[in-house]
């Protein structure tokens, strides 16, 4: 079984003779399992090569390999069920149910109703969406981020191998985008799919990739490499252009929560004694607390000022904890996170919301000096 | 005349009429029928052919559309020469009137589709003619049910011109009663005409929008 | 790549105008039919009586008249009701007569004519009257949904800079509606000249009179020569029209 899933073999795309290719003479290779990110100013072409995979753009030259197998002539329609195909405006269909909508690939290729049905559930769950709640729920109902995640799981229904996604999050805030983006990331570590995608943002791409093709005009590969080697080693003034300045701060997306060493803080299980809790805080010489629930929980920042002041009960005392953050998110949440909070910190819970540890704003300056990703 | 007594002698008139008044109306409707069904078969057809092709568009957009500025006593009669009387010059002057309200929905609800389902629809391996009749067809329903509600409301009203060439229809009602004024029975016979003609209306109004409602996706409505 | 971009231009006309291209050219074609029918036929006695030219030119003028007399009735009706139900919004009125123009088309003007005939006897205002209300609905719905259109912003603008309403109305409201009340009247003029072939029922006289002399008689080239007429005497006030409706928009919409 080959490395290489996609190959695009001398691939011109041309619309006016005369006038400078859209694509020209590409070259490119997609291995198994990755996710590699077609990146580059609007109009080089991106979008163009990405179709030219799945052949709603028919190559005026060159051939188009998947899986070892040469695709350029087959029935375009056939070769699309095959691929999961993902856009910036979704396009699901409205005169049709959710369900209806993710069932349409494995209705073209003919699996019987019972399998269908317990997909299409499978899939709501993937893109943590409750099947019973939005089963038979219309398009017109959803917000713009729910109708992404119900447009990649249409993509994955018949399970393909390759995934194009086509600038997925464009159209979306940029909360629900971060949200998604992240989403994504821990879906690609389960599902292991081969994934090109096409972004604007740099930022996204290096988020995102663990191969960018940095795109001129034409389509023309101006770096292909993973995105720390890209930072760190800009092929050419163009490259370097596009990446803008910062590359430290776009390093952060680059490393994980996981990564940092995470400070033991105090902690006090609700119910807790007042006088207790001044105690414990002073035992640790820490400025402060943290409150947990029963479940493990984190609720609140007791600091000992808030304690003394007797006339408030211990669960509304100091601050609510508002933001948490994971191991699998990156550096920026983290710091990010660390900045929201009064504190200087962020807490660092599971995915199932129990508390982890605390991370500092100085554990995370050590992990940048020590392994920084920019030398 | 005394309304009441007018009232009375009108509703004499009518319920003595019943079979004549069936078959009138039994008539009128197959025109509507006949022709709005095949009217729709045939602009559809010439909806899809045409709309790829901007100048082929236009003109059958454009030709159509002089169809229906002929005044309507000329088109039922302008083609007695070679179809003789009766239903058939009804039936063609009909059909021509009733392409163009059709051809321009359904072209309309065709073009008004959002481009990124055509395009997502492609891109999962849908073939062009599966997209046009899972994907546009039910999208662009309603905007044509729209259009066929247009030509059935021209047909109903326009085909009481028929009694004119001997095609039947509820215009017998009106035309008798023209003919045969001021004697008795010709102003019911005349208003019998007229109102059978607007009932007729309404109830193909109603089930067309009944037709509406339990034939278009709940995701559009 | 400038002579490309002339030639794609000058094309692109050519298809947009092709409304205003096909009209004359059925007008034309009908013309040379009627024309070859009329030279080339035997007539009879009782189609000559039927078709003779001075009687076709006075049943002409007595369409055109019918026609164009009730269209002035209409605007003249239509437009100032149109204006009057726009201003103090009186909003139900306007949904009502906006969505039933959909019922209305079914009202059969054959019916109508006959009804009035029952009411005001035979000649030639019957016929007028009657035409004026079949095609009141229409001029009556594109004066209101004209006027509707009109961007709020530029009557605000009016007013801000101290237009009086009546100024509103009229330097900026009807200018700005004009085209698709000059549409509403076109079709009506239409509608009444086609449907004046109707007025020979209630002895108003016009062209329907050929025609419905031809079917009693049983002579198709009186028919045929009938209806022609009609048409393309329909065919040709709809070109003129579309003509009026595209030169008298005012510039820059």
């Amino acid at each position: 079984m080959s490395d290489v899933l996609i190959k695009l073999e001398n691939i011109e795309k041309s619309y006016t003779p005369g006038e400078p290719a859209a694509v020209r003479n590409l070259n490119l290779e997609v291995m198994r399992g990755e996710v590699l990110v077609l990146v580059g100013p609007s109009g080089c072409g991106k979008s163009t090569t990405l179709r030219l995979i799945n052949r709603l753009i028919e190559p005026t030259k060159g051939k188009i390999y998947l899986n070892g197998e040469d695709v350029t002539d087959i029935n375009g329609s056939q070769l699309r069920r095959r691929i999961g195909y993902v856009i910036q405006q979704v396009g699901l269909f409205p005169h049709k149910t959710i369900a209806e909508n993710i069932a349409t690939v494995p209705k073209l290729l003919g699996w019987k109703k019972e399998e269908i049905d317990k997909r299409v559930d499978e899939l709501l769950e993937v893109v943590s969406m409750d099947p019973e709640v939005f089963k038979d729920r219309y398009p017109k109902e959803l917000s713009g981020g729910q109708a992404q995640r119900v447009g990649v799981a249409r993509a994955l229904a018949a399970n393909p191998d390759v995934l194009l996604m086509d600038e997925p999050f464009g159209a979306i805030d940029p909360i629900t985008r971060d949200r998604l983006q992240n989403e994504f990331l821990r879906l690609q570590q389960d599902l292991k799919k081969t994934i090109v995608f096409v972004t604007h943002d740099i930022d996204e791409a290096i988020k995102m990739g663990d191969r960018i093709a940095i795109l001129r005009e034409g389509s023309e590969i101006a770096q292909l490499d993973t995105p720390e080697n890209i930072l760190t080693e800009p092929a050419d003034d163009f490259v370097e252009s596009f990446l803008g300045s910062g590359a430290i701060l776009k390093g952060l997306t680059l490393k994980k929560v996981r990564d940092i060493q995470l400070q033991p803080i105090t902690t006090l299980k609700a119910p807790v004694l007042r006088d207790k809790a001044i105690q414990s805080i002073n035992e640790n010489n820490d400025s402060f607390a943290i409150l947990l629930d029963h479940n493990d929980h984190p609720l609140r920042w007791l600091d000992e000022r808030a304690l003394n002041r007797t006339n408030q009960p211990i669960e509304k005392s100091g601050r609510p904890i508002a933001v948490f953050i994971q191991p699998e998110d990156t550096l920026q949440d983290a710091l990010s996170a660390m900045l929201q909070s009064s504190v200087g910190m962020s807490v660092v819970v599971d995915r199932r919301g129990k508390y982890l540890g605390c991370c500092t704003i100085e554990s995370l300056a050590k992990l940048l000096v020590h392994e920084s990703p920019v030398k | 005349m005394n309304n009441e007594s007018f009232f009375s002698s009108w509703f004499d008139y009518a319920a003595s009429r019943t079979d004549l008044i069936q078959e009138g109306v039994l008539t009128h409707l197959l025109y509507v029928v006949l022709v709005v069904t095949s009217a729709t078969i045939f602009a559809v057809t010439v909806a899809v052919l045409t709309r790829r092709n901007r100048f082929f568009k236009e003109l059958s957009l454009a030709i159509t559309s002089v169809f229906l500025t002929i005044p309507s006593l000329a088109l039922f009669t302008i083609f007695i020469p070679i179809v003789g009387l009766g239903f058939t010059p009804s039936f063609i002057a009909l059909f021509l009137y009733s392409l163009l309200p059709i051809l321009r929905n359904t072209i309309t609800g065709l073009e008004s589709i959002d481009p990124n389902i055509l395009d997502s629809a492609r891109g999962m391996g849908y073939t062009r003619n599966q997209i046009l009749f899972k994907i546009e067809f039910p999208l662009a329903w309603p905007v044509i049910l729209a259009g066929i509600r247009v030509a059935a409301m021209l047909t109903v009203g326009i085909a009481a011109i028929a009694t004119l060439v001997a095609g039947g229809g509820i215009g017998d009602f009106i035309k008798s009663g023209l003919a045969r004024l001021p004697l008795p029975n010709s102003l019911e016979a005349i208003w019998t005409g007229v109102l059978l003609s607007i009932i007729l209306a309404f109830a193909i109004d109603s089930f067309l929008r009944i037709l509406k409602r339990i034939s278009t996706s709940k995701g559009i409505l | 790549m400038t002579s490309q971009a002339k030639t794609a231009k000058s094309r692109f006309n050519y298809i947009d105008n092709l409304n205003l291209i096909v009209t004359p050219v059925f007008a034309a074609i009908l013309i040379i039919l009627a024309a070859t029918v009329w030279n080339y036929s035997e007539f009879d006695q009782t189609t000559e009586n039927i078709l003779r030219p001075s009687l076709l030119i006075s049943q002409l003028w007595e369409t055109i008249l019918i026609g164009i007399l009730s269209s002035l009735i209409v605007i003249a009706v239509a437009v100032p009701l149109g204006i009057t139900i726009t201003r103090r919004g009186y909003p139900g009125l306007k949904t009502f007569l906006v969505d039933s123009l959909g019922l209305a088309q079914a009202l059969p003007a054959y019916g109508l004519i006959v009804v009035f005939y029952t009411f005001l006897g035979t000649g030639m205002p019957t016929a007028i009257y009657a035409l004026a209300l079949f095609s009141l609905l229409p001029v009556l719905r594109n004066t209101i949904v004209g006027l509707e259109q009109v961007d709020r912003s530029v009557i605000d603008a009016g007013r801000g800079m101290g237009y009086t309403n009546l100024q509103i109305l009229f330097k900026i409201e009807l200018p700005l509606a004009i085209p698709i009340i000059i549409a509403g009247i076109r079709t009506a003029v239409v509608i009444n000249v086609g449907m004046a072939a109707l007025a020979f029922l209630v002895g108003a006289g016009g062209l329907g009179e050929t025609i419905n002399s031809g079917l009693k008689l049983n002579r198709p080239t009186a028919i045929f020569i009938g209806a022609s007429l009609v048409a393309i005497l329909a065919l040709v006030l709809d070109f003129l029209g579309a003509l009026a409706e595209k030169y008298l928009k005012p510039k820059g919409i």
